[in-house]
């Protein structure tokens, strides 16, 4: 047996089990805090709307609210410094400051984020996530006008994100799906979800993403100390957010496909996308489905994300340095997992921008690509782990300097393993870091202390 | 002596530990940081692998030994993992980095004045610490080798990239003319 | 072809370590502690069993993440200048890492992969926390480790697992080329396919 049973009612909702594709929509307004008791007051006003983990039992509500911290928005709130040192270095920190650790650089570097992000005028992340546009826009409204009459709190930066058609992102694959499986809350994931045994599969300890519960450390700990977090009141049931526009260059990558394929001698357009990203474009993973993509692919279906890579350790199937194979290895560095299953993320992104017209192939100008959204106990552990060790290199998978082909920089080529194996290579990056910040999610109960300004 | 293993294969690991004058701390500390990361004085030896310089204040006393024990001086640790002979090494260490190896051990304890020459290679043999166990990666290949063969390999990328779709003729008259020595 | 390389900094390589321990992707760790009586005794029997068994650092070259290593035991101080010879209380152990990737990751994975050997070696040192869980190790190491004033690394853009691939792939180029001018095209391009297909994990 593991830890206590999650609080789910203190715990803010979307991280331990998703919304859900019902909610096509999604706002991310940052908010500046001008005024310290304003901004616990409108707070205050807020936090028993702050949609909780604990499930739905009488249907859906239209639409979600939740909020995120960044540490100069713990300040702005009045939250003592003493305690803000208490938060994750990496963390008080921000991303802007560690642009150079992550790979963040030239096109991608801080100066040329949007306004608003990664300066630290951003405090206040309210995420909300609406069943239709209509209905956002009525949650919109009813944001500003709190915002305007709280009075010294003012918009900062806002991304409106909406589902695609088909759940597919902007490159055309489709996502979101294969998420970890947690102990306590979805157990019944964890074939090909959880964390890879010699004979099956088991679910994650919940604090590798909540925090103030064990974590897969405290099981190996005679003592069962909890990991690290922010002194109490303010850790219990929260946990990091990661919050990161991605322009994407569709017409590039489409290009530089399309190009590769005259060469590609296994296959077409269809076929080089799938050993990219190391699953068809309708989600069914290459592992499993070496030759076509299968007519259709129900990736909630029972088992659907069950494979492992122990069989095909030369990458013949999917390629060593695939996508997915790089963000969630399973089994693929041996070692039977123990070098991979700390390093696990919750993804709640959501496309962003109009869709580029499928038969296009040249840029249109418009603004679009991913706001990529994780959740992990530790940021560095987890989601600076993956971005620094698996995407902007290939040393781990004994690909020497190879990044991720799709969101790596274009650093060095990807191999397409094979007899013979064929190689490709960037025109230039296809992913541009627009912005970015750490946020901090706040349990109920740390949300209500903040606001009462007893924090401290 | 069987207990000690300086060497595997081609290999040498030298670990040199050498007391520090109380007042030349801090000058050594300053000059050893001023070394530019980028263009090491090392960068003269050929036939080094890896090297460090670790100033140790004192040793750490951990909570749970019966009592502490203190370093009687701050010490200047010296290692470097290189190929072939200790003897030949120390030629060259004196030799191409006389000058920064003048100062550096110049603020020594019990150096030669000036930290020069053979007298410099014997002060530092006299504080050798031997090495138990060696593990290296790749223990036959000499600096020079692994150079070579990291730039075979880096050409040889570009040029598998490069040639996808080239028809067969021109192939080998790319790949002869490529990979000239 | 378009070889974007994108710019790097020292700190990029070494997560959760001072950019004074790192050069290119060369990570430094120097740690000294304090040994145990009977540690004089078990750490050079370890060495030696180490050194004699074949499969001994297999998973260490498995891992293939360090280029270097060294333990060695520490028990007396010689006599310089002034300084008369110290013969230590407690036999001290140095240990010395030339590795690649972050410090957290490269910690964690001796405490997840090597969890006996990390008994072998500093299970007779004072302090030594048990390998598992990793967070009580690594405040370990991290209290006996002193950072470098300088670090110098030959071919630091190489990694280790570069290095091993370029050593077994550049032989076959080299002896390729010496064959190619007496192949026609069609044996060349043959034996060009063959040297990719074979050799494409080192490249």
């Amino acid at each position: 047996m593991t830890g206590a049973t999650l609080d789910l009612a203190d715990i803010q909702g979307d991280i331990l089990r998703a919304y859900g594709n019902r909610y096509g929509r999604t706002s991310y307004v940052f908010i500046g805090v001008g005024d310290g008791d304003r901004g616990r007051r409108w707070l205050r006003d807020r936090v028993d709307r702050v949609t909780t983990a604990v499930p739905w039992h009488r249907g859906r509500p239209e639409s979600t609210f939740n909020v995120a911290l960044t540490s100069a928005g713990l300040a702005a709130l009045g939250v003592p410094e003493a305690k803000i040192k208490s938060f994750a270095d990496e963390f008080v920190q921000g991303m802007a400051a560690r642009a150079d650790d992550i790979g963040d650089l030239d096109g991608s570097a801080p100066t040329h984020w949007d306004s608003g992000l990664g300066t630290g005028e951003a405090h206040i992340l309210v995420t909300i996530n609406a069943q239709s546009s209509s209905i956002l826009e009525d949650a919109l409204s009813e944001l500003r006008g709190g915002l305007e009459a709280a009075g010294r709190l003012s918009v900062v930066a806002e991304v409106h994100a909406e589902l695609l058609r088909g759940a597919r992102e902007h490159f055309g694959f489709a996502d979101g799906f294969s998420q970890p499986a947690i102990e306590g809350v979805s157990d019944e994931k964890a074939p090909g979800e959880g964390v890879p045994l010699a004979n099956g599969w088991r679910a994650l300890a919940a604090g590798e993403f909540i925090l103030g519960y064990e974590d897969e450390e405290s099981r190996a700990d005679p003592k069962r100390r909890l990991p690290s977090a922010p002194d109490d009141p303010l850790g219990r049931s929260g946990t990091y957010m990661v919050w990161r526009k991605l322009y994407q260059d569709v017409a590039l990558f489409r290009r530089t496909v399309r190009e590769a394929a005259h060469l590609y001698p296994d296959g077409d357009e269809r076929r080089l996308l799938a050993k990219i990203v190391g699953r068809w474009p309708n989600g069914a993973p290459l592992v499993t489905e070496p030759g076509a993509e299968p007519k259709g692919f129900n990736p909630k279906a029972s088992g659907a994300n069950d494979f492992r890579y122990g069989d095909d350790l030369e990458g013949l199937r999917c390629p060593l340095g695939a996508h997915v194979r790089r963000t969630n290895p399973r089994d693929a560095l041996g070692f039977e997992g123990k070098l991979t299953f700390r390093h696990r993320l919750i993804r709640r992104g959501m496309p962003y921008g109009p869709p580029l017209d499928h038969r296009s192939h040249r840029d249109d100008g418009r603004d679009r690509g991913l706001v990529f959204v994780c959740f992990n106990a530790s940021i560095s552990r987890q989601f600076e782990s993956v971005q620094t060790q698996w995407l902007n290199t290939g040393n781990s998978f004994h690909l020497g300097e190879d990044s991720d082909f799709i969101i790596g920089g274009a650093r060095g080529k990807m191999t397409i393993q094979g007899d013979p194996p064929f190689f490709l290579s960037a025109l230039g990056s296809f992913i541009t870091t627009r912005g970015g910040e750490y946020l901090f999610v706040p349990g109920i109960t740390a949300l209500a202390a903040i606001a009462d300004g007893v924090a401290g | 002596m069987p207990l000690t293993s300086n060497t595997v294969g081609g290999m040498y690991a030298l670990t040199v530990f050498t007391p520090i004058m109380g007042d030349r701390i801090d000058d050594l500390r300053a000059f050893l940081g001023r070394l530019p990361a980028q263009s090491s004085p090392l960068q003269r030896l050929g036939m080094v692998h890896f090297a460090r310089w670790v100033v140790v204040p004192d040793f750490v006393s951990d909570p749970r030994q019966p009592s502490p024990e203190h370093l009687p001086s701050p010490y200047l640790l010296f290692s470097a993992t290189f190929d072939g002979s200790l003897d030949a090494f120390l030629d060259e260490l004196c030799d191409k980095l006389a000058s920064e190896a003048e100062t550096i051990w110049g603020c020594c304890e019990g150096a030669p004045v000036p930290a020069r020459g053979v007298a410099l290679q014997a002060y530092l043999k006299h504080n050798q610490i031997q090495t138990g166990l060696f593990f290296a990666a790749y223990p036959d290949a000499s600096v020079t080798t692994v150079k070579r063969a990291l730039g075979t390999r880096e050409k040889a990328i570009a040029f598998a990239a490069r040639v996808q779709g080239m028809e067969l003729l021109a192939l080998r008259e790319a790949f002869i003319q490529e990979f000239a020595p | 072809m378009l070889r974007v390389k994108a710019g790097r900094t020292a700190s990029l390589a070494a997560s959760g370590t001072s950019v004074r321990n790192v050069d290119g992707e060369a990570v430094a760790l120097t740690v000294f502690s304090t040994v145990k009586r009977w540690g004089l005794l078990e750490l050079p029997l370890f060495f030696l069993f180490i050194r004699r068994g074949k499969n001994s650092l297999r998973t260490l070259k498995q891992l293939s993440f360090i280029h270097a290593a060294r333990w060695s035991l520490v028990r007396r101080l010689p006599a310089n200048g002034a300084q008369p010879e110290v013969r230590l209380r407690f036999p001290h152990l140095y240990f010395e890492s030339n590795f690649n990737g972050g410090w957290e990751e490269y910690i964690d994975a001796f405490s997840y992969v090597l969890t006996l050997g990390m008994w072998g070696f500093w299970g007779s040192s004072y302090g030594f926390p048990n390998a598992l869980p990793s967070g009580p190790f690594k405040q370990y190491i991290r209290d006996n480790e002193f950072d470098a004033s300088h670090y110098y690394a030959a071919y630091p853009e190489a990694t280790t697992t570069v290095v091993l691939s370029a050593l077994e792939i550049a032989p076959k180029v080299e002896a390729l080329w010496d064959q190619a001018h007496s192949m026609s095209a069609e044996q060349f391009h043959a034996a060009w396919q063959a040297l990719l297909t074979d050799g494409q994990s080192c490249l």
